[in-house]
């Protein structure tokens, strides 16, 4: 019996239990942050907030993810506008290659980078000796943030690359302008929204990133250690609320780069 | 507004029509394109002058779009060259030839204005601020699109997008303007609307254009000058009348309007149609003894009669008997099959006569024919009439298995 007296009974029935089927995997888990960490006041939530180390560990990952951000969104771009623009042999296997690392486990990545770049790593070994240290450091945080979010932009980007209109970019060619002109006229300006939600992406992506960045920064309080290791350690000592403090920053904030995500696609592709 | 379109005059070249020979502001010299192995295009060539409209017509798949692409350097002929104003810029990149392309989708720039699209041009010459502010101007008023300078290409009619996209390529002196399918993505109206419209504009600022179409309607009303294309070569070029009236070949007859085709030969001096004869007199000496023919007719050059009498000017073709009779709106028209037995034109006075020889052919094939509203409702006819058919004008083609321009074995025997 689906309609009583022409009231549709399977639709609030379904929303509710979409829901409820929700409820114990997303909305609890979110929600008790939010309630153990404001549990014992404002103010203690506010001290562990203002813990040097736990300043040091936020700005530490927004610096490092910015880094790889920039990287990335570059990067992505160069790649969509030589693999949609150029055929050639072994183009396939290039894009394959370059989505790889998201189907890689992070811890995974962390040990490759490890072994290449670590002190007795196959490169790590060779720049040893010149004084120059990659591993455990800032660097290693942003080369391995690079790695695990190497084709969120480019994946963003590309599909924009292909679908758009060659037409404009000839129009820009015979009206006068050089390959540059036209690239920085035309063709970034369509690439606007696609640029802008590839870095959010890549972003959100980074400073979340804990698997790759605990094997390769050493994590050391007030000097390697990012914001989810921050987590991890004082979890592990004991500092329950140390750990909440941060862990609400990291939810509100992943919440407003979704947000803009959901929001903002209209303005950003808005012609 | 007077002064504005003055000026913008001021900026094209030459004046048109002068005394003495002009140079040709585009000439296309022996080109040649080849994909791989496949030869897409063959020979092309064409001049078009100062202010003039030419036409590239041709079905889809013809090469048209690919000789403009090559004048526009977005492709590379494997032969010949383009010469703009007797300059030659086959090796230079679109950048630098200074060539003003409407693409049939316009691609405007969808984030920049109006006005942003249409100073494109200039900016990227860096030009004074104020400088591309008064051009800018001025095309506006041309085109027409002052109150809408601040809006952006999506929220402007398909018309009004390709009077910008024509705007922003006059802003820099084209030497040229190439039309890609210009009204393609228009509706029936505003195609003949706009049509009018660009022809208007053009003449005032006299700019040289090339035009693609498949339109042949379009092609008639838009063209100084008609090149019709097919499979990848020139089949003829004329004025809109030449290629009308004269078709040098039966591809050019059939795709501009319709045609009736009728095979015959030359014998005995005569070409002799089905059961139909013309007298040798209207034949060139290019046409030999034996050598097969076609007449070539439109129906509107065909004239229905009760009897044998036509005015003076025609030539009584044969009689036949009415078998269909269609209404088009704006005018009758009649499927005819030729009957010799039936009754054929007098012999004294008239250029054809009947024969009473094979008379298989010409029954074979009906001839369609049109009447006005006028001549329709005074003289009204019914399946199963017997009429004449008088013929106002035609043409007469060697019948090779290809008949191409490249033969100039073509005479035209109109009796206008």
């Amino acid at each position: 019996m689906r309609h009583v007296r022409g009231f549709d009974v399977v639709r609030p029935l379904s929303i509710w239990m979409l829901i409820f089927m929700m409820m114990p995997l997303v909305f609890l888990p979110l929600a008790s942050i939010f309630i153990f960490g404001t549990s014992s006041g404002l103010g203690n939530f506010w001290a562990a907030l203002n813990a040097p180390e736990a300043i040091f560990a936020l700005k530490l990952s927004m610096v490092t993810s910015f880094w790889a951000t920039t990287f990335n969104v570059l990067f992505g771009l160069f790649a969509a506008y030589v693999l949609s623009r150029y055929n050639f042999l072994g183009r396939n296997a290039l894009i394959v290659t370059i989505s790889l690392p998201t189907a890689i486990p992070t811890a995974v990545a962390g040990f490759a980078l490890l072994l290449l770049w670590g002190p007795y790593g196959t490169l790590g070994r060779l720049l040893r000796p010149q004084g120059i240290q990659v591993m455990f450091t800032a660097g290693a945080i942003v080369l391995a943030n690079i790695f695990v979010t190497f084709p969120l932009a480019f994946g963003v980007i590309k599909p924009v690359f292909d679908t758009m209109s060659r037409s404009l970019e000839e129009a820009s060619a015979t009206i006068g302008a050089t390959r540059w002109q036209t690239f920085w006229h035309v063709t970034l300006p369509s690439l606007r929204g696609a640029i802008v939600s590839g870095a959010l992406l890549t972003f959100a992506r980074a400073v979340g990133e804990f698997g790759s960045t605990i094997l390769v920064s050493g994590n050391l309080a007030g000097r390697t250690q990012t914001a989810p290791l921050y987590i991890f350690a004082k979890f592990n000592e004991g500092q329950i609320e140390a750990a909440n403090a941060i862990a609400i920053v990291l939810a509100l904030f992943s919440f407003l780069i979704f947000s803009v995500l959901f929001f903002a696609r209209d303005w950003l592709d808005v012609d | 507004m007077k002064a504005q379109v003055a000026r913008i005059m001021d900026l094209s070249r030459t004046p048109p029509l002068t005394e003495s020979v002009p140079q040709p502001a585009a000439s296309i010299v022996g080109l040649s394109k080849r994909f791989g192995q496949t030869s897409v295009l063959e020979n092309i060539s064409f001049d078009v002058a100062e202010g003039e409209a030419l036409v590239l017509l041709g079905a889809s798949g013809s090469g048209k779009t690919t000789i403009l692409r090559i004048i526009a350097g977005l492709e590379q002929p494997y032969t010949g060259k383009i010469m703009l104003h007797g300059k030659d810029v086959t090796e230079l990149p679109p950048r630098e030839r200074g060539i003003g392309v409407i693409f049939q989708s316009y691609a405007l720039f969808p984030k920049m204005t109006v006005e942003k699209n249409i100073g494109y041009g200039l900016r990227i010459r860096r030009r004074r601020r104020k400088e591309i502010k008064n051009t800018v101007n001025e095309l506006l008023s041309l085109v027409q699109l002052e109150e809408h300078r601040k809006k952006y290409p999506s929220q402007l009619s398909g018309g009004q997008q390709q009077r910008v996209a024509i705007a922003r390529t006059l802003a820099y002196n084209p030497e040229v303007l190439l039309f890609d399918e210009p009204f393609g993505a228009l509706d029936a109206q505003t195609r003949v609307h706009l049509r009018r419209e660009i022809r208007a504009l053009l003449r005032k600022v006299n700019v040289p254009a090339i035009f693609i179409t498949h339109d042949q309607e379009e092609a008639l009303e838009l063209g100084d000058r008609i090149a019709v294309i097919n499979v990848g070569h020139i089949e003829q070029i004329g004025t809109p009348r030449e290629v009308y009236n004269n078709p040098a070949s039966e591809y050019v007859a059939t795709f501009l309007g319709a045609a009736n085709i009728l095979e015959g030969t030359v014998t005995g001096g005569h070409v002799v149609v089905g059961n139909a004869q013309m007298p040798a007199r209207l034949l060139n000496d290019r046409f030999q003894e034996g050598q097969a023919v076609k007449l070539i007719f439109r129906p509107e050059d065909v004239l229905v009669s009760k009897n044998q009498e036509f005015p003076t000017g025609h030539a009584c073709l044969s009689g036949g008997v009415v078998e269909e009779i269609s209404f088009v709106g704006a005018y009758e028209r009649l499927r005819i099959r030729l009957e010799a037995s039936s009754g054929g034109c007098d012999t004294s006075d008239t250029p054809f006569y009947l024969t009473t020889e094979t008379p298989e052919r010409s029954n074979a094939k009906p001839v369609i024919a049109t009447r006005p509203k006028p001549e329709s409702n005074a003289f009204r006819l019914r399946t199963g009439d017997r009429v004449f058919l008088g013929l106002s004008s035609f043409t007469v083609l060697p019948n090779d298995v290809r008949t191409s321009a490249t033969s100039h074995s073509v005479i035209t025997t109109s009796k206008q």
